[in-house]
């Protein structure tokens, strides 16, 4: 918290925060785009339902998400989005030894959202590092190895895995708008109930 | 012969035993290797080799590192340069690189002549590379999703090496690939990049003599794209006629970029762009109207796009889309004008109305028809005259008055505000002052000085001036604050217009004012054709026609006229361009000069074609005051000597003109040359007592007897021929000779010295008839006279005094005369006055003349002829004869005393000298 009084701190941690919520945004639209190609290609209906949730996959949805800290939101996302990370690369692996080099365009989607989410992991640690918290560790947040899947339920899980990112996508750009509010309150107090 | 190819044997064999040394092996080694193995090395750097040979060749081939020659291609390099390190090394060192070349071999002189390769090495120079600089990054996008980013950089000094540039980018905590250039080393393009971290980039060189990293750039890409310009632009009519409204789609996401946007427009006849305020198109959007455009005009549309805050770059433009604004009511009435023609009838004008079609920006429109009023302002009370037209004039014949004239343009959309004019019954208000024009910018500009009164408008008229066409009359409308324009209408150069500035005011119009002017001059297209008007001795009156308007190209300035003699300086006179005649002074007289002449504009001048003339010899009167004087003194002095002969006419006649006895009518002797005795001079000094005579006689000779004529005797003859082919010329005949003695004859006379008569003043006539009368036995008479004229005298003394050849003939002629055989009228005077004189005895005188014509015409003729060639003899013996009669009376008669004292008795003396037999 120390390192947030600084101007030079608070200038960056906005700046952080606003390229952080266009990410998000950005990431967002590329994985509805995503999600498009993905039920079209895997041969997928697009109201299929999927598990409410898929193992392994963070949920974006919070209880007393206004009640969060700002550091609390960062942690959150940060795990969820490590967790992407390694499901997407998964994806990317499945998708390749799938579909070869049959489906580039899915595949090169599929790698630019995984770098969006690189990319906003990025954000979200160096905004921790200007909390103070420095980053955890990438071994506790890991993933517990991908269970052994048929095809057809490898597809549905990557379904559920962009459906949730889209959510969290959504959830992520709240929480860092919340975080890029001026005074204390933007990273201990309560903010008005708000669910994302 | 032997021992070379011995050498030659030996030294293959050791070649041989180098390159097989060790062949045992089934390897061929070489005695020796140099270190470092083809090396590559930095230009301008120091560099060393060694050479080392292999041991065992020191002992089979004596080959040691003190024979060791080093060169560079096939240079060997300098011994100074060589260092001997033991028995088996040779170095060999470089201070500067660049005298390096491929291959620097080693090599060694067996048995210490002949050289031997022993190694070689490649030896590779250049640059490491330079730090590549400006690295700059921009992102292109090529679709929705696809923003490849392409870097470029400068790669710094060539390195005559290969050298490898690698653009390389990372995020904090991940790297990516690098990005190596294709076919190119300043710059690369990363297909694909994640906005809204920042992105590490640096470009690295490398080469076998090093590595080079540019400063990186940190940026994140989202801040350096180059979106794709917005796309499907289409452009919508909007309710109002001034509005277009455009509806575009973009390209990029706005979770990705928000956009700002320029609109540029058109009208579709200018080339101009016009902008909508930037201001206006600041913020994300998909549509826009576009305000303020004219009615019924057709508009270009174009837009483009970039991030919101300006970072990055500006997108291409647009495809061009169109639209047409709806229309409106004309916004201006048609400018309106007239000719007013009042001269085909005294009571009433003809007035030509003209008005202009609106500019389309006025039309508003398309104008369906001009509705054109004429209200007479005497009688209010009539109603308005109202005519629709379609065209843009309209003639009417007014009567004479004042009218307002009004002309209202229709579109579909409705009327124009009423254009009004007065057409007065006489320009009598006050005018514009001071027109002026001035071309400017390739127009002309027209200017003036406003009147006092407040003017409501002005009209410009103008036409251009030619003599092959009419005057037809342009214009335009100015508006009333204004006090210059430009002339609206395809002004062109060299060409002269009138033009004329009218002020309009509320209650009529002014006096027009007129300039003529030029929008450019040029020198005239030929020049004046000059020509004489009158030319005198000293001056010539030139006169020339002026240059037409066509032909002037500006305005005439001056004229020059040029004129010069043959040989002469040309001299040159300025004439004032008003002027068509000049006088040219202080000519020379009675010589060609040749003229022309230049008119001059502004812009230089022309001259015309030459004209010569010639200046007169005498100036006028000169001739009369010559010739007037002197015939007026011709005339005193005939009139004096008229005056003066009519006083002296006595002593003239007396002189020069005396009364001549006639001869026939003198008493004359009959006498015979066989009976010289019967005469008795008591007899004749009876009859003439107070003169003597000279006895004449008239000697005929035949021309044979020329030859009985002593060479003495013809010397002086010849002398005579010679002048009698002089003198022939003033030989007249018996006559005129006999009646004017001419000083030449009277020279010739005096050269003669000698006469036979001069002491004599009475002479006896004879007259010789030479025939008979009718088959009548010619008898010889002479026939005497005694007439005591002096005339005779001095005639006979001329005659003989003529001398020369002329004496002789004349001689004869006289003595024809005298016979009546010839009546010329110069020999009248003589022969009247013969008559005279003979008019005593006119008788014996007829029957003489009788005798003279009927008998010896002929024979006189024919002694004529004979004379013509026999006259120089016939001269000396005349001559003779006289002198024999002048000189020789002392010898013939012994010494006669005195003219009295000679004796009357005739005997010529020409007989005795000649011999002479009268017949």
């Amino acid at each position: 918290m120390a390192a947030a009084d600084s101007p030079s701190a608070a200038l960056q941690r906005r700046d952080l925060c606003s390229r952080g919520i266009r990410l998000a945004g950005k990431m967002r639209s590329d994985v509805i785009d995503l999600l498009d190609t993905y039920v079209e290609r895997q041969g997928l209906d697009a109201s299929a339902s999927v598990a409410a949730a898929v193992e392994g996959v963070p949920v974006a949805a919070a209880e007393r998400w206004d009640e969060q800290t700002g550091t609390q939101r960062l942690l959150e996302n940060l795990a969820a989005y490590r967790a992407f990370r390694a499901l997407l690369a998964q994806m990317l692996e499945e998708q390749r030894e799938q579909l070869g080099e049959a489906d580039a365009a899915l595949g090169r989607a599929l790698a630019a959202v995984l770098l969006q989410v690189s990319a906003f992991s990025y954000h979200l640690e160096e905004l921790l590092r200007l909390e103070s918290h420095g980053p955890p560790s990438e071994e506790r947040a890991a993933c517990p190895p991908p269970p052994q899947l048929s095809l057809f339920e490898r597809k549905l899980r990557g379904l559920g895995v962009l459906r949730e990112l889209a959510q969290w996508a959504v959830r992520s750009a709240r929480d860092l708008r919340q975080l890029a509010k001026p005074g204390p309150g933007s990273s201990s107090a309560p903010s008005p109930p708000e669910s994302p | 012969m032997f021992s070379g190819w011995n050498w030659v044997a030996r030294g293959f064999y050791l070649l041989l035993n180098i390159c097989s040394f060790e062949v045992s092996g089934g390897l061929v080694q070489s005695c020796g290797h140099i270190i470092p193995e083809s090396p590559v090395l930095a230009l301008g750097s120091n560099f060393t080799a060694l050479c080392i040979l292999n041991e065992s060749c020191l002992d089979f081939g004596n080959i040691y590192a003190n024979q060791i020659i080093w060169k560079i291609k096939n240079r060997v390099v300098p011994k100074e340069q060589y260092h001997e390190i033991n028995r088996t090394v040779s170095s060999v060192t470089f201070n500067d690189t660049s005298s390096l070349a491929t291959p620097l071999t080693c090599n060694v002189l067996a048995d210490g002549q002949i050289e031997q390769n022993i190694y070689g090495i490649t030896v590779t120079i250049g640059l490491p590379p330079e730090k590549p600089r400006n690295l700059s990054c921009i992102v292109y996008q090529l679709s929705k999703l696809t923003y490849p980013m392409t870097c470029t950089w400068d790669p710094g000094r060539h390195t005559f090496l290969d050298t490898q540039f690698r653009l390389k980018y990372r995020w904090p905590q991940e790297n990516f690939p690098d990005c190596i250039p294709k076919d190119v080393n300043n710059s690369c393009t990363i297909t694909d990049v994640q906005f809204f971290v920042n992105l590490e980039v640096w470009v690295e060189a490398a080469n076998a003599l090093g590595k080079a990293e540019s400063d990186p750039l940190v940026l994140d890409p989202i801040e350096i794209v180059k979106p794709l310009s917005p796309h499907n632009l289409s452009v919508n009519s909007g309710i109002l006629p001034t509005v277009l409204k455009l509806s575009w789609e973009n390209r990029i996401s706005a979770t990705v970029m928000k956009l700002k946007f320029n609109i540029r427009y058109r009208i579709i006849s200018d080339t101009s762009w016009m902008q909508v305020p930037p201001e206006d198109t600041a913020s994300p959007r998909t549509s826009f109207s576009v305000q303020g455009l004219r009615p019924y005009t057709e508009y270009i549309f174009s837009i483009r796009c970039m991030k919101e805050d300006g970072v990055g770059y500006w997108s291409d433009w647009s495809e061009e889309k169109t639209g047409v604004t709806t229309e409106d009511k004309p916004s201006k009435g048609p400018p309106i004008w007239r000719i007013i023609d009042a001269s085909r009838s005294p009571a009433s004008w003809t007035v030509h109305l003209m008005w202009k079609a609106l500019h389309p920006f006025e039309a508003n429109g398309v104008i369906l028809r001009y509705e054109v009023t004429v209200r007479a302002n005497s009688s209010l009370s009539s109603p308005p005259e109202k005519y629709n037209v379609n065209t843009t004039n309209l003639t009417l014949k007014l009567p004479n008055g004042t009218y307002e004239v009004t002309v209202v343009a229709h579109n579909r959309v409705g009327a124009s505000p009423p254009s009004v004019l007065l057409i007065p019954a006489s320009n009598s208000k006050a005018p514009v002052k001071n027109v002026r024009t001035l071309p400017k910018d390739g127009k002309l500009l027209v200017a003036w000085t406003a009147p006092n009164s407040y003017v409501l408008k002005y009209v410009i008229e103008w036409c251009l001036v030619s003599n092959s066409s009419d005057c037809i009359i342009e214009w335009q409308n100015e508006p009333g604050n204004v006090q210059g324009t430009y002339l609206k209408g395809d002004i062109k150069p060299f060409k002269c217009y009138l033009i004329t500035v009218y002020p309009l005011y509320a209650d009529g119009q002014g006096s027009g004012q007129s300039v003529k002017a030029y929008l450019q001059q040029d020198r005239p297209s030929k020049g004046p054709t000059v020509q004489t008007k009158k030319v005198g001795k000293a001056e010539a009156v030139l006169t020339w026609n002026h240059l037409t308007v066509d032909e002037q190209n500006g305005f005439i300035r001056s004229y020059t006229i040029f004129y010069k003699t043959v040989n002469g300086n040309e001299t040159a006179v300025t004439v004032d361009p008003s002027k068509t005649e000049y006088t040219l002074s202080s000519l020379t007289s009675d010589t060609l000069y040749t003229v022309r002449m230049m008119a001059y504009t502004d812009e230089g001048g022309r001259s015309g074609p030459d004209f010569t003339f010639t200046t007169q010899k005498f100036g006028k009167g000169e001739i009369e005051a010559i010739v007037v004087p002197v015939c007026l003194a011709f005339l005193l002095i005939v009139l004096l000597g008229v005056l003066f002969c009519f006083n002296k006419r006595d002593l003239i006649k007396k002189h020069i003109w005396p009364i001549v006895p006639d001869p026939s009518k003198s008493n004359i002797a009959q006498w015979s040359p066989q009976v010289p005795a019967k005469h008795t001079f008591s007899s004749k000094d009876q009859m003439y007592p107070e003169g003597s005579f000279t006895d004449v006689s008239v000697v005929e000779i035949e021309a044979d007897e020329k030859k009985s004529f002593s060479e003495q005797d013809l010397k002086p003859f010849d002398l005579l021929k010679k002048e009698k082919s002089t003198s022939e010329g003033h030989s007249s005949g018996i006559g005129g000779s006999s009646c004017m003695s001419s000083p030449r004859q009277s020279v010739s006379d005096s050269d003669e010295g000698e006469t036979t008569q001069n002491t004599s003043s009475t002479v006896q006539y004879s007259t010789v008839v030479l025939s008979g009368y009718r088959d009548q036995t010619p008898v010889q008479v002479f026939s005497r006279s005694e007439s005591t004229q002096p005339l005779l005298d001095s005639e006979e003394r001329s005659e003989d005094h003529a001398g020369g050849s002329d004496s002789t003939p004349r001689r004869q002629w006289y003595f024809k005369r005298n016979g009546g055989q010839d009546e010329n009228n110069t020999d009248r005077p003589c022969f009247e006055r013969t008559k005279q004189i003979t008019s005593a005895n006119e008788g014996d005188l007829l029957g003489f003349a009788q005798l003279q014509i009927s008998g010896q015409s002929s024979q006189l003729l024919g002694l004529g002829v004979e004379k013509n060639t026999q006259e120089a003899a016939l001269s000396d013996v005349l001559q003779s004869s006289t002198e024999g009669q002048t000189m020789r009376p002392e010898t013939v008669e012994g010494s006669p005393p005195s003219v009295d004292e000679m004796p009357k008795s005739y005997l010529p003396q020409t007989v005795r000298q000649g011999g002479y037999m009268p017949q």
